[in-house]
């Protein structure tokens, strides 16, 4: 039997070697086979793996559980619109999570809710007046002086360009009330009436010359209300980049640093990244590139972005800096644009310079790390609520910095997203009540609230609102109804001298955990055994009658768990196309080598050669084909996955940058891959030969006696 | 002497298109262990179609074909190859070699085929067939390096080295000139002497049924004659 088998390998070896066009012909398609499955399952996987990491290890922990009754299916990186989605709640986490927690391979249970906040960035003049209304609260008079001459820079600047536009504009008497208002703020007279009485001269530069500045933002802020410190201590790639952790039990809000970088900054700053990112990682030129052309100069008519907010000192000696660099000399308007207008050469140059000299002389981001940001969201009940945190930085997770999806939302504590999704604390409905009793009001629920306001006869009633106002408002309110002699003038005043008013109270860890939660993130011991665990927490959700849902990361991604599905899905239709051609090419180039061969394989058949044997000789020769053109093909691949690996795979789109998790991939391959890649090869090839192999047993003797040769 | 090969009223027809043809019209012919027989006729005489049959690659449409004690027509495919495997020994007129293989792997293969013999028994057997018919020193050359007659020779030694009941040769000497032609039966007669082989043959080359013992004459698929054997005329 060995002998015999030594023989079948022997002579598949040399008709290997001896029918040069087939066993070419053959072995290039198993080569190539092997090539694209090695090759194109390491991407994949590859690429399944850098999503499952940038999913797994920022937000969604390996399962997510959320409300049983949802009525939209949980989708963590946004689903359709904006903030649209139901996803229900899970009224007490604390009770409600905690028999998950204590299964087998549930290392951490995670307590989370989405929400979308919005905040608006002041344009610059804004923030400059804000500043100085905080001097004069203070009653600090450098800081006012200084403030007031920056006010005045501004509105010089801004005056000089309105003024000259002012002919062309369409609507002629609200152009002419601009340059009233204008001319009147540039008149020393203005700044006479501000030394002596300030606030009303703030409130006309407030009402009437802030809004001539350019438009500030509203900032859309995806934000993830958790408890930060267990999620902290369970995404273990989780990093503070700038300012400081929320110290335990405190409020505030996180920015994911990519989201800080990308929106937040100081636009001209943005920009300029956005320009050098181009030229660096996409190797493009300015030269070479129309749109990056006018991205350059849209960038450079944004000056204003960056002189408004410099001190008359700054401003001298940044115009002094530029003159240097520039070798030119001109007003510092006209040398900031022209610094702005970068082109190939001097781009690297002039954004280090950017860097060192101007950013030190600017706010940077529009929302300073240390700031109080007032969020303001839409909340369950429909109505809008406003809540000030204090933002105590910016965070990452490790080695997922450039992944859109990793940072594609910011954080703060549970109690501000409860307050956020319009939830009230047992304290708030407290003071609520006490509010409503120092004004003498009855209670009237919303049920009944019509009966009771026009059918009974009740002089004074109060619809207690679901939710008290933001602490500004409340204040207010509270002024307001205790009889402030002053009216709401003053209250305005107070406000403004107070600034804005934050909860500084420190929560303790049952008060975070026990109150609503909309989903939790879980995440395991061993990822490998997610199914099983996936399981166990079904039956325990079953056995103990709860509102939950358990789904896995991919679930949990939404639409962008799904698209690796469908990568997949379009690879492998890919092969099993290819492979299906193969198979009729291998077949039919077997058919035709077999018609070469009837009269050797009539010869054997005729000394006694059974026709299994024929079979399997015909077998072995595609397998060996398939060990060496496929074992080439296989090392063919993984040379190519290793070359990617070391350079990266650079990502072409947008779409791409998501998938790869940053822009660009740096694929890995395993010995599963090979072996996979060999087996399918091997099993095509195989299954491409049986019917010629089929076809050769069935040469019958008698064809060897026929003669010719 | 007892029969080795028996046919008995055979008759075998081939389909040509939609025709049917009769090749063999009712042959009776017995073969004794030992002879030297030669199968002479025409082409088309049906001298092919017979030692197919009693090479076992075939089976008669009718009657009976019994080799070494086994009726042909009720044997299936796997039975046939193995009569042929063990009993028969093939030597044919254009010689088909495998020639992929040297010519110890062509000698060899049938041993292979058979399996049960150790690499020595196996080894000692393949050098003394392949002494035997003069190529000691063509062991290791492909069957295209080789001339016609000493392709001829690998050919007998690969037939005779399995020690088979009948060896079956058609028309062994067709693509050899005189001489090697000469030589080849002149071997093949003293292989008949010294191992006892049935040798079978069809030709109708003269000078080869000269060196016959027996000579069946064959014509339009009937036997015209059938010599007795000849006692050593040679």
């Amino acid at each position: 039997m060995g002998a015999n088998l030594r023989l079948v390998v022997l002579l598949a070896l040399r008709n290997v070697a001896a029918h040069r066009v087939k066993s070419a012909i053959v072995g290039s398609i198993l080569f190539f086979g092997t090539f694209l499955v090695v090759s194109g399952r390491a991407l994949i996987q590859s690429i399944e793996h850098a999503m499952e990491t940038s999913i797994t290890s920022s937000l969604a922990g390996h399962l997510q559980v959320y409300a049983k009754d949802a009525k939209d299916p949980l989708a963590l990186f946004g689903g359709g619109g904006f903030g649209s989605s139901d996803i229900g709640e899970i009224p007490d986490a604390g009770a409600n999570l905690a028999p998950i927690a204590a299964l087998d391979n549930v290392k951490a249970i995670v307590p989370m809710g989405i929400t979308n906040a919005t905040v608006f960035s002041g344009n610059e003049l804004d923030g400059v007046l804000s500043e100085l209304r905080d001097a004069v609260g203070r009653g600090d008079t450098v800081a006012r002086e200084a403030g007031a001459a920056r006010v005045r820079a501004i509105v010089d600047s801004l005056g000089k360009g309105l003024l000259a536009t002012a002919s062309q504009a369409t609507d002629r008497a609200r152009a002419e009330e601009d340059r009233a208002a204008l001319t009147r703020v540039m008149e020393p007279a203005f700044w006479e009436e501000f030394n002596a009485d300030p606030l009303p001269a703030l409130d006309f530069l407030d009402a009437r010359v802030a809004p001539l500045a350019a438009d500030g933002r509203l900032l859309y802020l995806r934000t993830i209300g958790t408890d930060l410190q267990r999620f902290g201590q369970s995404f273990d790639r989780f990093y503070m980049v700038d300012g400081e952790p929320i110290p335990p039990g405190k409020r505030g809000y996180l920015f994911s640093k990519r989201t800080y970088e990308r929106i937040v900054k100081n636009k001209v700053a943005r920009e300029l990244d956005a320009v050098r990112e181009e030229v660096r990682e996409k190797g493009k030129t300015i030269a070479g590139e129309t749109l990056l052309k006018e991205r350059v100069a849209r960038m450079a008519r944004q000056f204003q972005r960056v002189t408004f907010q410099l001190s008359p000192e700054e401003a001298r000696t940044l115009e002094t800096r530029l003159a240097t660099e520039l070798g030119e000399t001109g007003p510092l308007d006209t040398l900031v644009q022209r610094f702005l207008t970068v082109d190939d050469a001097n781009l690297e140059r002039r954004y280090a310079f950017f860097y060192d000299v101007i950013a030190p002389m600017i706010q940077l981001y529009d929302v300073p790390v240390g700031s109080v940001v007032t969020l303001r969201a839409f909340t369950k009940s429909g109505f809008v609520r406003s809540i000030n945190v204090k933002v105590y930085g910016t965070y990452e997770f490790k080695g997922l910095e450039e992944s859109d999806l990793s940072s594609a939302s910011n954080l703060t504590d549970m109690i501000t997203f409860r307050e956020l999704y319009g939830k009230m604390t047992a304290e708030q409905k407290e003071e609520l009540a006490a509010i409503a009793a120092s004004v003498g009001v009855a209670d009237v629920s919303r049920d009944d609230a019509e009966a009771a306001l026009f059918g009974g006869g009740t002089a004074e009633v109060a619809v207690p609102e679901p939710s008290p106002a933001s602490p500004t408002e409340e204040v207010r309110a509270t002024l307001a109804a205790n009889g402030a002699p002053d009216g709401v003038a003053a209250t305005d005043a107070l406000i403004a001298s107070a600034g804005p008013r934050i909860d500084e109270r420190t929560y303790s860890e049952d008060e975070i955990r026990s109150g609503l939660a909309l989903n939790a993130a879980i995440i395991l011991e061993d990822p490998a055994r997610l199914d099983e665990t996936r399981a166990a927490i079904e039956a325990r959700i079953a056995q103990d009658g709860l509102n939950l849902q358990v789904v896995n990361w991919q679930q949990a991604a939404g639409l962008l768990g799904q698209f690796i599905l469908v990568i997949r899905a379009v690879l492998t239709v890919a092969i099993a196309i290819i492979f299906l051609v193969a198979m009729v090419i291998i077949n039919n180039s077997m058919v035709m080598a077999t018609m070469d061969r009837v009269g050797e394989i009539g010869t054997m058949r005729a000394i006694g050669a059974h026709r299994r044997w024929v079979v399997g000789v015909f077998l072995l020769e595609t397998l060996l084909l398939g060990v060496i053109a496929g074992g080439a093909g296989a090392a063919a691949g993984v040379g190519l996955v290793q070359w990617l690996g070391h350079h990266g795979l650079p990502a072409a789109s947008d779409a791409l940058v998501v998938l790869f998790a940053g822009p660009r991939l740096y694929p890995a391959w395993a010995a599963t891959d090979v072996l996979f890649g060999l087996v399918v090869v091997t099993l095509v090839g195989l299954a491409s030969t049986l019917y010629p192999a089929v076809l050769a047993s069935r040469i019958q003797p008698v064809v060897a006696m026929q003669g010719k040769e | 002497m007892s029969a080795i090969v028996t046919l008995s009223g055979v008759i075998k027809e081939y389909p040509l298109g939609n025709l049917v043809v009769r090749a063999l019209h009712g042959v009776d012919l017995t073969i004794e262990r030992g002879e030297f027989t030669v199968i002479a006729g025409p082409s088309g005489s049906g001298k092919t179609t017979l030692l197919n049959l009693v090479g076992c690659v075939d089976v008669p449409t009718q009657g009976s074909v019994v080799v070494d004690g086994q009726a042909t027509e009720r044997l299936d495919d796997r039975k046939l190859t193995e009569l042929r495997l063990r009993r028969i020994g093939f030597i044919f007129q254009s010689f088909n070699l495998v020639n992929v293989l040297d010519v110890r792997q062509n000698v060899e293969f049938p041993l292979l085929l058979q399996g049960g013999l150790t690499h020595g028994e196996r080894t000692a057997r393949v050098d003394a067939i392949i002494d035997s018919v003069g190529l000691s020193n063509y062991r290791h050359h492909r069957p295209n390096e080789l001339s016609g007659g000493q392709r001829q020779r690998v050919a007998i030694a690969r037939a005779l080295v399995t020690r088979p009941a009948i060896v079956l040769a058609d028309e062994p000497t067709a693509n050899l000139d005189s001489v090697t032609g000469d030589t080849i039966i002149q071997l093949m007669k003293d292989l008949n002497a010294s191992h006892q082989t049935t040798f079978i043959f069809s030709t109708h080359d003269h000078r080869v049924m000269e060196q016959a013992r027996r000579i069946v004459r064959i014509a339009d698929g009937r036997i015209a004659s059938s010599e007795a054997p000849v006692e050593a005329h040679a």
